[in-house]
């Protein structure tokens, strides 16, 4: 092993604040697109469904159109990028789909990540009180979700969206 | 007095990068402290490991290594690769050391209360566990009777482990990697919160870790309900409806797996998480709190 493990139990009476999740933002559009096509030079792809079309798509993908404006663009290497909002019970996400030239999923990245249960407004008097509690180093206290242990939502609702803007892209966008 | 630009590791500290894809059915995110060419490297390296991963072990897909064992490796011994065998080696190590309160067999149970879709080909044999499963010596994977593995409780912690392992390789100074609750880092020590099982919105501070691993479990997102979200492998019954249990350990592997053993059996995992040089604690919605090791 290269380092000894290090770990310190935080003590009971830390234990009696908590602090909501709000979320962590990861990534702009623009690195997003960046990251998924590091080469390539991004168009703005304006698409507004019809109903029909919006009809058709939920038929294929077993999933509900809410939004019938898409922000979508098209990459100079032939392919396409998504974006799009997931919104499940406890959760919002922002995610971007890259698609190769033939439809395929070529890559996703989550943008931005909020949870929208919870949101109690905390006394900041309990930071503090709670960065005392340890000689040394006064301690990070940022929450984002990078730093949660505990079981997390699910990303089911993430396939589902991906499933969508597949079908969307399949009767629509990669028709055009 | 002390000015804040003469301290070196202010000045020096590098640029903090985080992304997150979804990966072995939640959410993984990795944040690490390098300059940006650098983090983007070491974080898209790691995501291709942990897709790999996500591609051989998925029980949903058909065309996955491990579903290539479910449907036959009762009929002939299977060659899979280093890292399939090294996670089914250390769930066997588990299962046996906690007289099958953890088992990677518990596929049969989970296709029987709807929540993993049944595999092709002939049905897990009702009576198949653990020790069904043999590694041979050249390496390939039997099983004695039809069954059903599924990795769900142990792969996000490998996955962790190996994305880890490849952010030190690329040499970012200090990274977490969350894969849905099982959390590893190195470098400088943070504050890991896990939710209070009393109100699941909010987050209690409950550890600090520099080099180590964390993992929680609990029931309280539930996808499938009248089913529990955490299955005990021996009798079907629910765990961890009204508690979490949170293990931390070296490696994620141990960490992730030894929840849901101490889960099943509190005090009798006492042995096990001394000798894995881990810890646990496990939280009660009353405000309940009970160390272990």
């Amino acid at each position: 092993m290269r380092d000894p493990i290090s770990i310190f139990w935080l003590a009971p009476a830390a234990l009696l604040v908590g602090s909501p999740v709000s979320g962590t933002t990861y990534l702009s559009v623009e690195q997003a697109q960046h990251l998924l096509f590091p080469e390539a030079q991004m168009t703005a792809h304006p698409v507004t469904l019809t109903a029909e079309q919006a009809k058709a798509i939920e038929k294929a993908s077993k999933t509900r159109v809410r939004e019938r404006t898409l922000k979508v663009w098209s990459a100079s290497n032939g392919g396409w990028f998504y974006l799009d909002q997931v919104i499940g019970k406890h959760e919002l996400i922002t995610y971007g789909l890259a698609l190769d030239p033939a439809g395929t999923v070529r890559g996703i990245e989550i943008l931005d990540y909020r949870e929208t249960y919870g949101g109690e407004v905390r006394d900041p008097k309990w930071r503090a009180q709670f960065v005392g509690k340890r000689a040394g180093s006064p301690l990070q206290l940022d929450v984002d979700i990078v730093n949660i242990s505990g079981a997390t939502l699910s990303s089911r609702n993430i396939t589902v969206g991906v499933r969508r803007l597949l079908a969307t892209h399949a009767l629509v966008v990669g028709k055009s | 007095m002390r000015l804040l630009s003469a301290n070196p590791e202010t000045r020096e500290s590098p640029a903090i990068g985080q992304r997150a894809q979804p990966w072995l059915g939640t959410l993984v995110s990795i944040r690490v402290a390098a300059e940006p060419d650098l983090a983007t490297r070491a974080m898209g390296a790691a995501f291709d490991e942990i897709g790999e991963i996500h591609r051989q072990m998925s029980f949903h897909d058909p065309a996955s290594e491990l579903s290539r064992l479910n449907t036959r490796a009762h009929r002939e011994p299977q060659a899979v690769s280093a890292r399939l065998r090294r996670v089914l080696s250390v769930s066997l190590a588990l299962a046996h050391a906690t007289g099958g309160s953890f088992d990677p067999t518990i596929g049969r149970r989970l296709v029987e209360q709807g929540r993993l879709p049944a595999p092709a080909g002939d049905a897990s044999d009702p009576d198949a566990r653990w020790h069904d499963v043999a590694l041979e010596r050249d390496g390939r994977v039997r099983f004695r009777r039809p069954l059903w593995l599924d990795l769900g409780g142990i792969a996000k912690g490998y996955a962790v482990d190996r994305a880890i392992a490849c952010l030190r390789r690329q040499g970012v100074a200090s990274a977490v990697v969350n894969a849905g609750g099982d959390l590893r880092s190195f470098g400088p020590p943070h504050v890991v919160w896990v939710r209070d099982p009393a109100d699941p919105g909010r987050n209690l501070p409950l550890l600090e870790i520099g080099n180590a691993a964390v993992a929680t479990s609990a029931g309280y997102f539930n996808d499938h309900p009248p089913h529990s979200a955490i299955v005990d492998p021996r009798t079907g019954a629910g765990l961890g409806d009204d508690c979490s249990v949170t293990v931390c350990a070296r490696r994620a592997i141990w960490a992730d797996g030894l929840t849901k053993a101490v889960l099943a059996d509190p005090t009798g995992s006492v042995a096990l998480l001394r000798r894995l040089g881990a810890s646990a604690v496990l939280l009660d919605r009353n405000g309940g709190r009970r160390h272990l090791s």
